[in-house]
């Protein structure tokens, strides 16, 4: 189904039910996902996610439901289940209604590409066969994924509303390993693209080869103050999580966001920019919340101080600014709510990671970062996590020998605020947990960040 | 008869369909259909009352040597047929990518209906009532005002209800019901330093199979003053001292420790291998099965899929595999995994029944069930009374392990110091951090059954694509030496 005949059934739904205030918000995702590991591919699916959300309001009462069911039976359904909370529910002063249709439609970057809608299994297959050739011929066991996904969503509304989207992605990690599921050695790579054909499989594969082939025999470090160089996957996973706990109007109203109370305030060092851009270049997102409202630019961190939250309509009116289009609509793991889109970390002067490198002098690289968790201390987001699939000493300026999973525990924006270096180029990371949002970040160079021995 | 007669004759044709293929060697058809009420309540007003429904088909097969898979929302024969049509198109252009076949031990399939003994259906309870269940405690914790900034209830109930038929003869009906209810207050000070106090668990751990009677059992209004105060205490609390201690951890704290420290490092998948992608490996590798010594012997913990009121229960798994209980650490010794039919049959064994999807349209994969830890003797007070010089840790705060299940840090909610068998101060930002053999090494007592309460979880994440599982854990309060701690 089309994103305009998506529109169309849920706009005829909507005027069928007649309810004179209600907006229904659809998804229709086709994902073909060739999931590999053990050096073979072992878990290929052609998946479906439809996904509606209904809302209709009496008044300051609003009810909700949702269905996977995209026909006009299903659709019903949900209308009449979304009626009967509303006639239940108590009123919700704040409730602003439903949005207004655009005074007009943004122009977007390109964000369809035919050749990612029309992959086929036997593609998938063609493209990855000569990934898991290259890591078998190099003595390591490959895993990872490459999907192909093709989204179309709509809203509309009874103010008038009306929008539709369709857009692509591609995605492809690897993992080259020393041993299948046990520790050893690791390397990895990734890209994401609208375009199947842009992911570069073959540099990525290589890099996860190099990884993994100097990641051996690692050493453990020293429990205390390194400095360290990030890799852009590394910083998207903080700033992933800096989001998480930080940016929402909601966390902002509670007082558990560092953002809280500290508008204007300088919380972080000048190197840090944060920005939602979801209509930019650096993004996947489409023009339009679950809401309907257009996604806004919105400044979050600039030079470390304080700028902004992101805000749904309902959370909009409570703190009296508009939606920052940041509505997303519920997943298996989290009732829907506010978020980011496409988070962009500015860059800096650094044409690569080698001159950070040589920049740190002595101190650590780290790759990627593992099961980061941001709920210590949330106001002074202090984080904690371990680093995966590549972590080398810099030695001399230059990278030396791998060293094992340490774990560091810090307050994300302290050490943001010993930030003395940012590669120019930023590398688009899509959020790991939710097929929704990303981070663009670049390479940076932290001083004195804080670790544990790592006790393994 | 749970699933509709319409939907069965689908399966049926799709099974047909898939029996047609000559170079289909297996075929699960399965259709799920899932209903969920979520209600929250936010500083005295409905956050959001949500109904979802999903409901489709799924296929998993094997062509060639080779697994293939693919769904459909769509309740029509054209939809099912087509899908199993697809699913083959997957695993015959994967087939050429084999290095091994798929290696799937036969067996007959079972024939059954099992249901969760539901007291009070929780869909038929009004919505008024919840509301009132769920505003009455948020009102008893924002009393008195600041400095509670924000006080937060909600509920959740799950209904799931699923159809499997194989070629192996599997005809197995299930309608499993799902809820839990909790509850949170924020307290901020003068120098807006924030504390969470969640009551009875946090990170969702409140959940039971069961029905609307979960509710009663949480007891969110009969607990609303002590998480105020407590909530308000921290604020004042000194942050916990680091240093190596002996600590106690509280039932719901230790329900996180046993799910990531021993049930995911328990997956066999992970194990071998097959979930790098996003989850990572495990430490225990198959040569440690029998004599690793995972723990001290006093720990013993079970793979259990037919606890009472367990997530992790039901009749079946999606592999048609009876439920059933196992040992994964018997006395200390690391002794088997959660495994499923193919990974358990490559070492030999046989699949304690563990697999499981989230939903129709994903892949059943090797879920944890109820992981528990078995009880020993007396209550927790007794073990705070037998405790020299240590802490009470409780309720989670945050979690982190790293690929191989080994190093991990967690933090929580609350801590209180223990001298002389008294608890002496509460204690704020406690974090402890530990190797896992060694914390479990290090376990020197255990609480009885009277405090081993089950805990559920209905999101733990694990796949690519993610699923989010119902998972369970029975934890009674254990008492671990030497373990390093500290405060953020």
């Amino acid at each position: 189904m089309s994103a305009a005949a998506l529109a169309e059934l849920i706009g005829a739904a909507l005027r069928e039910a007649g309810e004179p205030e209600a907006e229904i918000h659809a998804r229709d995702v086709r994902r073909g996902y060739a999931r590999f590991a053990v050096g073979e591919l072992c878990q290929h699916m052609q998946l479906v996610e439809p996904a509606c959300t209904v809302r209709v309001a009496r008044g300051k009462r609003v009810g909700e439901a949702s269905t996977t069911a995209l026909d006009p039976v299903g659709l019903r359904a949900a209308i009449e289940e979304a009626t009967r909370v509303a006639e239940r529910v108590p009123e919700e002063p704040a409730f602003p209604g439903f949005a207004p249709p655009p005074s007009a439609e943004p122009t977007l970057p390109r964000r369809y590409a035919e050749s990612t809608a029309r992959a086929t299994a036997e593609e998938r297959v063609a493209r990855l066969e000569p990934v898991l050739r290259a890591i078998r011929d190099a003595g390591l066991v490959a895993s990872g994924a490459l999907e192909t996904r093709v989204e179309h969503e709509a809203v509309v509304a009874t103010t008038g509303l009306r929008r539709h989207h369709s857009g692509t992605v591609a995605a492809f990690r690897v993992w080259a390993l020393e041993r299948a599921g046990g520790p050893g050695a690791a390397g990895h790579g990734n890209a994401t693209s609208i375009d199947v054909d842009a992911l570069g499989l073959a540099a990525e594969t290589e890099r996860a080869i190099r990884d993994a082939r100097a990641g051996r025999d690692p050493g453990g470090i020293e429990a205390g103050e390194h400095d360290v160089v990030l890799a852009p996957d590394a910083v998207a996973e903080l700033i992933e999580w800096l989001a998480m706990i930080a940016f929402g109007a909601r966390e902002i109203a509670q007082g558990t966001s560092a953002l809280a109370g500290r508008l204007g305030e300088a919380i972080s060092g000048e190197r840090l920019d944060v920005r939602d851009e979801p209509l930019g270049a650096l993004s996947l997102a489409g023009p339009f919340d679950r809401e309907g409202t257009t996604r806004a630019a919105v400044t979050l961190l600039e030079r470390g101080v304080a700028r902004g939250a992101l805000t749904d309509r309902l959370w909009g009116s409570r703190v009296g600014s508009p939606s920052t289009g940041s509505a997303h609509p519920p997943s298996a793991f989290e009732p829907g709510g506010i978020g980011p889109t496409a988070l962009v970390v500015a860059g800096g002067e650094a044409e690569s990671e080698a001159e950070l490198i040589r920049q740190a002098g002595h101190g650590l690289y780290v790759r990627r970062l593992h099961y980061v968790n941001g709920m210590l201390e949330p106001r002074r987001a202090v984080m904690t996590g371990l680093v995966r699939d590549g972590a080398f000493r810099i030695e001399g300026g230059a990278l030396g020998r791998p060293v094992r999973s340490p774990r560091f525990t810090d307050s994300v924006l302290e050490a943001f605020a010993r930030c003395e270096g940012a590669t120019r180029a930023r590398t688009l990371i899509p959020n790991w947990w939710s097929a929704a949002g990303s981070v663009a970040a670049p390479a940076v160079l932290l001083r004195r960040l804080r670790f544990s021995a790592g006790s393994r | 008869m749970i699933a509709p007669g319409p939907v069965r004759a689908l399966c049926e044709a799709a099974l047909a369909r898939a029996r047609s293929h000559a170079d289909v060697t297996l075929a699960e058809v399965r259709w799920v259909r899932q209903r969920r009420e979520s209600i929250r309540v936010l500083d005295g007003a409905p956050e959001g009352v949500t109904r979802a429904g999903s409901a489709g088909f799924a296929v998993r097969l094997i062509a060639k040597g080779a697994w293939g898979f693919a769904c459909t929302p769509v309740a029509a024969e054209a939809a099912v047929l087509a899908m199993v049509d697809d699913a083959l198109a997957v695993a015959l252009a994967s087939a050429p990518l084999l290095v091994r076949r798929v290696a799937f031990p036969p067996r007959d399939g079972a024939r059954g209906r099992y249901e969760t003994p539901v007291v009070v259906d929780p869909f038929s309870v009004p919505l008024d009532r919840k509301l009132e269940d769920l505003t009455a405690p948020v009102s008893a914790l924002l009393a008195g005002g600041p400095p509670i900034r924000s006080a937060e209830a909600w509920m959740t109930f799950t209904r799931v209800e699923k159809l499997l038929l194989t070629t192996e003869g599997a005809d197995l009906e299930q309608r499993l019901t799902y809820g839990g209810a909790g509850m949170q207050a924020i307290a901020v000070g003068d120098d807006g330093r924030a504390q969470r106090r969640s009551h009875p668990a946090s990170a969702g751990f409140e959940q039971l199979q069961a029905g609307y009677e979960v509710v009663a059992r949480r007891e969110l209004l009969a607990n609303a003053d002590r998480v105020r105060a407590e909530a308000i205490e921290l604020l004042g609390a000194e942050p916990c001292p680091a240093g190596a201690r002996e600590v106690i951890l509280g039932s719901s704290q230790l329900a996180l420790q046993i799910h990531e420290s021993c049930g995911h490092p328990t997956e066999l998948d992970r194990a071998l291998g097959f979930e790098i992608s996003l989850a990572g490996g495990s430490f225990l590798q198959p040569p440690m099965l029998g004599a690793f010594r995972y723990g001290s012997p006093l720990v013993t913990l079970t793979a259990d899929s037919v606890a009472p009121g367990g997530l992790g229960t039901f009749g079946w798994d999606d592999e048609g595999t009876p439920a059933g209980k196992a040992p994964l650490v018997l006395e200390g010794v690391f002794v088997d995994y959660l495994s499923s039919r193919e990974t358990a049959a490559s070492l030999g064994r046989a699949s304690t029944a563990t697999v499981r999807a989230d939903g129709w349209n994903r892949l059943p994969m090797i879920r944890m069930v109820n992981v528990s830890l078995a009880p020993r003797e007396g209550t927790l007070e007794e073990l705070v009374a037998d405790t020299a010089d240590g802490l009470l840790l409780d309720t989670n705060k945050s979690w982190s392990i790293d690929d191989q299940r080994l190093d991990f840090q967690f933090s929580c909610e609350v801590a209180w110091e223990i001298r002389r068998g008294k608890r002496v101060r509460m204690l704020r930002d406690a974090r402890y951090a530990d190797v896992t053999p060694r914390f479990w090494g290090s376990c020197n007592a255990i609480c009885g059954p009277s405090e081993a309460q089950l805990w559920g979880l209905s999101t733990c994440g694990k796949g690519d694509p993610i699923q989010a599982m119902q998972v369970a854990h029975a934890a009674p309060p254990a008492r671990f030496t030497g373990v390093e701690v500290g405060h953020s």
